[in-house]
């Protein structure tokens, strides 16, 4: 959005005349949709160059041509030439020169490696800045997916307890109903035992008061004739049998 | 070679992690803004950018000068007042608009005896109105003597060469040691007009 805003901007400044040009600068702004990230990297390493300051490339150059002491005698013959045709005029400022440029090799030579260290390790401190902080995020994503996996288990977990608990739930209306089956069964046979009772009781008292019916008929039919005869029966009997017992005793 | 200050100082790129050298310029310039602005409370770090660029300004300037053949700027009057004058009015403005009973107050130590007042307020006076003289011609003739030195000792050596070479090498010597503390000079020099214009803001600001 800001770039749009920007680019909107810029427009209306580059058409405001000289003063807008001057003030925009355009390699700032996304003019072009060419992505301006990623940066291509740099380089690892700096341009090789020979005795601090000439490029290697110029010995690469001349050396099919002139072999390797090509550079030295092009250096040397410019210089002899620069001095013989007093083009370079040797005067104090050349002591001068010198002098300063012993201080810059010193100073280049000793403290150099450790400057570049320390440049290299802010650079490094920075990157392990930002390497800290993404590692840090990368471990707590981690452990989030961990929990996560270990939530999804436990979800799991519970469709288990859920039909355990089904299970509970169907066992006791299974119990239920067979306690209630029981119950019927023994109600209808409490009524049908009943019923059974009721009717044996019948037949029992039919049969008694037929049985009393047939005793006071007999008792009524016999006459006081038949009374006597057997009174008199029983009196004979009785006393054969006293006899018999008697005789039974003695013997 | 004339676009040697330029080359010096590339622009800042769009990348996270630079090459040495924009490394090593980020991290000073950060140091030293950092350290200049310690003693300066919130309304002095407004000052932040002029102060610092100065300070590269005038140590680029005294730093390539030491190289033979090159003219150094900061070696002219003008120049140095031209920085000093400005710099120092802006500070006595601010500080006589925006707090008038101190900035004046600067102009009594605390402490003196009594009958010395009266003088000591003429001498504060004086020694305010000198300070961007102070300055410019500080900085100046610093400069201007210590090219001065290199050249009139390089002519000696180099006269000295064909009549009496070990006295032309012994010079050679003393011109090497005072290249040494030339180059110091520059960069102390540099700091210290830094130095003494944030102090001088920080009075008044």
């Amino acid at each position: 959005m800001l770039s749009r805003l920007v680019f909107v901007s810029a427009n209306a400044l580059k058409s405001s005349g000289p003063i807008g040009a001057g003030l925009v600068q355009v390699s700032h702004l996304h003019t072009s949709p060419q992505s301006l990230v990623p940066v291509p990297p740099l380089p690892e390493k700096g341009g090789k160059v020979r005795h601090g300051i000439i490029p290697d490339e110029i010995f690469q150059t001349l050396y099919p041509k002139t072999g390797v002491t090509g550079p030295y005698m092009l250096g040397t013959g410019l210089l002899l030439y620069m001095l013989s045709k007093e083009i370079y005029v040797i005067n104090h400022e050349t002591f001068a020169a010198a002098s300063i440029g012993a201080v810059i090799i010193y100073g280049v030579k000793t403290f150099g490696p450790s400057v570049a260290e320390f440049a290299d390790k802010l650079n490094e401190e920075k990157v392990a800045k930002a390497q800290e902080v993404k590692d840090l995020a990368m471990a707590s994503l981690a452990l989030a997916v961990e929990n996560e996996k270990k939530e999804q288990w436990r979800v799991d977990g519970r469709q288990m307890l859920f039909a355990a608990k089904k299970n509970n739930v169907a066992m006791l209306l299974e119990t239920n109903r067979r306690e209630r089956q029981h119950m019927v069964h023994n109600e209808v046979k409490k009524r049908l035992d009943y019923q059974l009772a009721l009717q044996n009781l019948h037949r029992r008292m039919e049969q008694e008061h037929m049985v009393n019916w047939v005793e006071k008929n007999v008792i009524n039919s016999i006459t006081p004739q038949q009374e006597k005869e057997s009174i008199a029966k029983c009196i004979t009997d009785l006393k054969a049998l006293a006899k018999a017992t008697q005789a039974k005793a003695t013997a | 070679l004339s676009h040697l200050p330029w080359i010096l100082f590339p622009t800042p790129t769009a990348r996270w992690l630079n090459n040495r050298l924009l490394t090593l310029q980020g991290w000073f310039i950060n140091r030293f803004t950092q350290q200049l602005l310690l003693p300066l409370n919130v309304g002095g770090h407004k000052w932040a950018t002029i102060l610092t660029s100065l300070m590269l300004f005038l140590i680029t300037l005294n730093m390539l000068g030491l190289l033979p053949y090159t003219f150094t700027p900061t070696t002219q009057l003008s120049l140095n007042m031209g920085l000093a004058v400005p710099l120092w009015l802006a500070t006595v403005i601010i500080g006589m608009q925006n707090q008038p009973t101190a900035a004046l107050g600067h102009l009594l130590p605390k402490g003196t005896p009594v009958p010395l007042i009266p003088v000591l307020i003429i001498i504060q006076t004086i020694s305010l109105f000198i300070r961007p003289l102070a300055l410019g011609v500080r900085l100046t003739a610093n400069l201007t003597a210590g090219h001065l030195l290199i050249q009139l000792i390089a002519t000696a050596a180099f006269v000295l060469l064909p009549i009496m070479p070990t006295v032309a090498l012994l010079t050679s010597v003393v011109l090497f040691l005072l290249t040494l503390l030339e180059v110091a000079v520059a960069m102390i020099q540099a700091y210290v007009f830094v130095l003494l214009m944030s102090l001088y803001l920080q009075q008044n600001v």
